[in-house]
């Protein structure tokens, strides 16, 4: 089978004043099995020692390793070079800032979505340490284990393209986050104070239902369809007053 | 040069570190983390399987108790824990985790009525309690008597990460990721910050704190095959190593993973075999329970390790381009089960082998995967040696796993360990002073700026990567799961040559920046350094305990070896200094069988007198 | 911890909960509009006389009076509420052609496409309505005789193509975007909506045909 794999790279370090932006090109015998991520790490090893990129689980479950591959944002870790064609173009994800080469700051963008939409159970309750765990039905902690699955790596973010315009929209991952809290009856927040947070247009009404996001995902999130569930919700609370009690039937948050 | 100044600077932001800063924060101390990467890319994100607690709220977990736990524990270390800790950590267990449900984490729960589930490929039928309907339910991990294991799907470390970390956002932890931290500032009696390095720019910066965690996890990545991450390097470890006076524990107690994926060495999770996984040899057969009829698969992993190898040895593998490999089983689970229950390991043999383990066989073989030994701690979390050091998790030898640690327990220990090793720190906060000196620092950047110069304009000619891959060679081959004698003298010999080459190692690139060359070029001394203490250590250690298994001294030696090694590294030396301590002040259980149908035991004297303590 | 909120805040923000039922309950009631205005017009093909029978039916129950300005009305409205999440500056365009043309990706390009055909037809339906609705009655034998000169037929046959895409791309995207058409229903809609901008096309290009060679 062996090929030689044709790696166009884009290559800058802001760090370097004699860096400009430009494809740099590669050669590489394919081995059997060869990941994106094992075949970054041999050019660098044997070719070019400066080449930036992050890998940190290379399993896929850190997210570390987004990157746009021939195009289409994914994880460079679960790209198996037998699914690419003989040339295969590389570019550090848009929308994030760049730290050198592949390397994006996709950590300081999410830690800021996730502050600014305060990610966190919000309770008036205080811990017991002597008692039983509040209980929950199982079907209901699948479910929200099934939207805190999202590993943050910020393709969802890359391929979407109101993001791209618009600075401040807060993206399919970050209206998943805030999803994975609505259902879950711990956190304490109303519909008017989830409202508070992203019934807004840089929040769910920001999404012009490109579904980029949907068919990027590397976690297959349900992402097309939580970003409609939220929006139906949102649009609901909006509502307020009499009309939103008479929609509100059909929004009960379970708590 | 940037300076900061904070009551508690944590190294690390996994688990460990997190759970640390989230106690210090809520008390109201400054506190920032220090993380290569993004909190929520740290190691602990990829631990599957799940925590040990005595909650006794599922079916099979009925009966358990801390006590229970206890035993478990101390058996799996081979007597090699502390037991004061071990004592400690399963009391807290409990409560940790449901402080953890509390703040978010999506247990899965109890589902009243008839379970159907898999024990060594055999279909069972228990039937759940209506009055713990919806309480933390629990699986079942090797080694254990109890199922006792928490989870969340076959995501735990994830979820938990993600909801620690949402916890420490809400607290107000500061976190200053992409930075890595060279070397602590210390004056001999005080440890006063770090010198770090900005993996953004590649500036310096200093950090002065009143106290300092290592957080920084396991050092896998000095093997070849490990199931790390590629930044479980040892940082921290080096860091302590490089003081002179703060010692690593235990060292030579490597835990290998039965179960790592051949060719890219990812995990897969021990939930397979305590689901009912099974592993067969090139025949297709079944060979665990020849070797040890009661457990089977389910024996501890130094033990299904050493087995797997063992009959490998015997020209029982499969032959691959990659080495031999033995098989694991898991398709008779079902495709609900594997794709909901074991989704991750479903996604991992479909993503990277293009194998659907619904219909075939996982290639798997044992791969590095834990580090019991690590910067030695009291049970406070206190290092020896510093004043205002404190270590937690993995980085830790704080002794909770001895020489084999369970599965499920050291994901546990990264959380109940940081609670306690916290509410040490905030107790060791109030009203502490301590004079920073400035030139402490000074004199410590200006070695760092000495070594990043001396490293860009070097023509010594020496290439970070090949050392590095020598040295993941010698260990993966030298200090792997069977030793002896004369392998660990040659492991050492060559590692202590790589240590002198090290000092002539070249960029090839112009280290500008981020330049992950200089990166490696920093650690990669630190990390022979690392690799010598396991290899000494473990040639000094003339028994098998645990995980540690010497072919030539096949037996466990409680006369002269129930203690444990420490570590240190003096200033000019090119071996590692090693002194010893009783394994455990206290023996509430003294040294037995460890009940997995293998070994023998040189008791020690007292063990005699006091009897059968199964 | 919880967040505080103030009554007064949060009517304030309210207003894009409401901008956003607005976009698409225009989007839909002219969508509705659109696929009637098909059967209507398609009254010729059955000859001039029973067109003009439906247009005088519009215009006897004043439908065509006070209908018409009343759509045209909320045709702009939809214009304008529409244009809010449209790329206006020249950068962002440019962002999102290459957006587009890396992600080699479907649904994007779809909204690229509505986006276009929403800004030609703000104007060309604004002209096809001023000059319907401002010269009343409406007669088959004005629209054949309309079609006498050329430049009417390219109006014409860009407006039907303009308008299909439009309004059957931006049905399937309410679908999504309000959660009605969900992953496992999209490739269906899909289809559906393939079907709908082909039954337009092919209803409204008939129409048109029948009109060009109206004989009156």
């Amino acid at each position: 089978m062996s090929r030689t794999l044709h790696f166009e790279i884009f290559r800058y370090n802001p760090m370097d004043p004699d860096s400009k932006p430009h494809m740099q090109t590669y050669y590489l015998e394919e081995k059997d099995n060869m990941t994106l991520f094992l075949a970054l790490n041999e050019i660098r090893e044997t070719q070019d020692p400066s080449l930036q990129f992050d890998f940190v689980c290379r399993a896929a479950v850190c997210g570390s390793c987004a990157m746009v591959i021939n195009g289409r944002p994914g994880l460079a870790c679960k790209t198996k070079t037998k699914d690419l064609p003989d040339k295969i173009v590389l570019h550090p994800l848009p929308v994030f800032k760049l730290i050198g080469d592949l390397s994006v700051d996709t950590g300081t963008w999410f830690r800021g979505v996730a502050k600014k939409i305060e990610a966190w159970v919000h309770t008036t309750k205080t811990f017991d340490p002597n008692a039983l765990e509040e209980r929950m039905d199982n079907d209901l902690a699948n479910e929200i284990f099934e939207l805190d699955r999202c590993i943050e790596c910020g393709c969802c973010i890359a391929a979407c393209g109101t993001a791209r315009m618009r600075e401040d929209f807060l993206g399919a991952a970050t209206i998943n986050k805030i999803a994975r809290f609505y259902i879950d009856p711990r956190d304490e927040r109303t519909d008017e104070e989830y409202f508070e947070v992203i019934g807004t247009d840089e929040g769910v009404f920001g999404c012009m239902g490109l579904l980029g996001c949907e068919d990027v995902c590397p976690k297959q999130i349900p992402l097309q369809d939580q970003l409609g569930i939220m929006r139906r919700k949102m649009a609901i609370a909006s509502l307020g007053g009499k009309v939103g009690k008479l929609f509100s039937v059909f929004s009960k948050k379970k708590k | 040069m940037q300076t900061f100044y904070t009551d508690m600077l944590c190294i690390g932001g996994g688990l460990a570190g997190e759970r640390v800063a989230i106690e210090a924060a809520s008390a109201g101390f400054d506190c920032i983390i220090l993380s290569l990467v993004p909190p929520r890319r740290s190691h602990s994100c990829a631990a599957q399987g799940g925590m040990q607690a005595a909650l006794g709220n599922c079916a099979m977990g009925e009966g358990d108790s801390p006590d229970v736990h206890f035993e478990d524990t101390v058996k799996g270390s081979d007597w090699g824990c502390d037991q004061e800790v071990a004592r400690l950590f399963v009391d807290t267990a409990p409560i940790v985790m449901r402080e953890l449900a509390f703040w978010g984490v999506p247990w899965n729960r109890v589902v009243p009525g008839p379970a159907v589930y898999f024990k060594g490929g055999q279909k069972f039928e228990v039937y759940e309690k209506e009055e713990k309907a919806g309480l933390i339910t629990a699986r079942a991990f090797g080694g254990t008597a109890k199922w006792r294991t928490c989870y969340t799907s076959d995501g735990t470390g994830h979820s938990v990460l993600y909801t620690m970390d949402c916890k420490a956002l809400e607290v107000g932890v500061e976190v200053h990721d992409r930075v890595e931290a060279l070397s602590l500032i210390h004056d001999g009696e005080n440890c006063l910050g770090v010198v770090a390095r900005c993996l953004r720019t590649g500036e310096l910066r200093v950090y002065f704190a009143k106290t300092v965690l290592i957080a920084t996890g396991g050092y896998g990545r000095i093997y070849k095959h490990t199931t790390n991450a590629v930044i479980n390097q040892g940082t921290g470890l080096i860091l302590a190593l490089d003081t002179g006076i703060v010692p690593l524990g235990n060292m030579e107690a490597v835990q290998f993973h039965p179960t790592g994926i051949v060719p890219t060495d990812i995990l897969v999770t021990e939930g397979c075999r305590g689901d009912g996984g099974t592993l067969l040899d090139k025949n297709e057969y079944r060979f665990m329970p020849d070797y040890e009829p009661e457990k089977a698969e389910l024996a501890s992993r130094d033990v299904v390790s050493r087995r797997m190898t063992e009959h490998i040895r015997k020209g029982f593998g499969v032959k691959s381009p990659y080495g031999e490999h033995l098989w694991l089983d898991i398709r008779h689970l079902g495709e609900k089960h594997i794709t909901t229950k074991l989704r991750e390991v479903y996604d991992i043999c479909m993503n990277f082998l293009g194998i659907n383990p619904i219909h075939e066989l996982i290639p798997v073989r044992p791969t590095q995967h834990y580090s019991m030994g690590g910067v030695r701690t009291n049970k406070d979390g206190a290092a020896y040696g510093l004043k205002g050091l404190f270590a937690a998790g993995e980085a830790a030898c704080w002794d909770l796993h001895g020489f084999n640690r369970l599965g499920g327990n050291s994901l546990a220990e990264t959380v109940v360990a940081g609670k306690i090793v916290g509410e040490k720190i905030v107790e060791f906060l109030k009203g502490y002073e301590v004079n920073i000196k400035t030139s402490y620092a000074t004199a410590e950047v200006k070695k760092q700026k000495e070594r990043i110069e001396k490293l860009k304009n070097s023509s010594g000619g020496e290439n970070v990567y090949k050392l590095r891959n020598e040295m993941q060679e010698i260990m993966m081959e030298k200090v792997g799961i069977f030793r002896n004698e004369k392998d660990l003298q040659e492991a050492v010999d060559s590692l202590r040559t790589l240590l002198d080459r090290s000092k002539k190692l070249s960029l090839a690139s112009n280290g500008i920046g981020a330049n992950p060359e200089l990166a490696e070029a920093l650690r990669l001394p630190g990390m022979i350094k690392v690799a010598l203490c396991i290899a000494y250590g473990a040639l000094q250690r003339k028994e098998s305990r645990g995980a540690h298994y010497r072919e030539d001294y096949p037996y466990r030696n409680d006369k002269e070896w129930l203690k444990r090694t420490l570590a240190t590294w003096k200033q000019g030396d090119d071996l590692p200094t090693l002194e010893y301590e009783p394994a455990s002040k206290v023996f509430h259980l003294p040294p037995g069988d460890r009940g997995y149908g293998e070994g023998k035991v040189i008791p020690s004297d007292e063990d005699e007198k006091s009897g059968d303590n199964k | 911890m919880s967040v505080d909120t103030t009554v007064e805040s949060f009517k304030g923000h309210r207003l894009a909960g409401w901008l956003d039922w607005l976009q698409m309950l225009t989007g839909l009631t002219l969508v509705c509009f659109l696929f009637a205005h098909m059967l209507f017009v398609g009254s010729v093909l059955l000859g001039a006389k029973s067109f003009d029978f439906v247009a005088a039916f519009f215009e006897r129950t004043y439908l065509a009076q006070v209908g018409g300005p009343i759509l045209f009305f909320l045709f702009l409205l939809h214009g304008f509420l529409g244009a809010r999440k449209m790329p206006f500056r020249t950068k962002e365009q440019k962002l999102i052609v290459r957006h587009a043309k890396m992600m080699h990706h479907r649904d994007t390009w779809f909204w690229v496409i509505q986006a276009i055909t929403g800004a030609i037809l703000l104007v060309i339906a604004s002209i096809h309505m001023w000059t319907v609705l401002s010269d009343l009655p409406i007669t088959a034998a004005k629209g054949a005789h309309e079609l006498e000169t050329g430049l009417w037929l390219i109006f014409y046959l860009l407006l039907i193509i303009v308008g299909a895409l439009h309004g059957c791309i931006g049905l399937y995207r309410i679908g999504v975007k309000w959660g009605v058409v969900t992953r496992a229903k999209r490739t269906k809609a899909l289809k559906c909506i393939y079907y709908l901008i082909g039954v337009y096309v092919v209803v409204e290009l008939l129409n048109l045909l029948r009109f060009y060679f109206l004989k009156v």
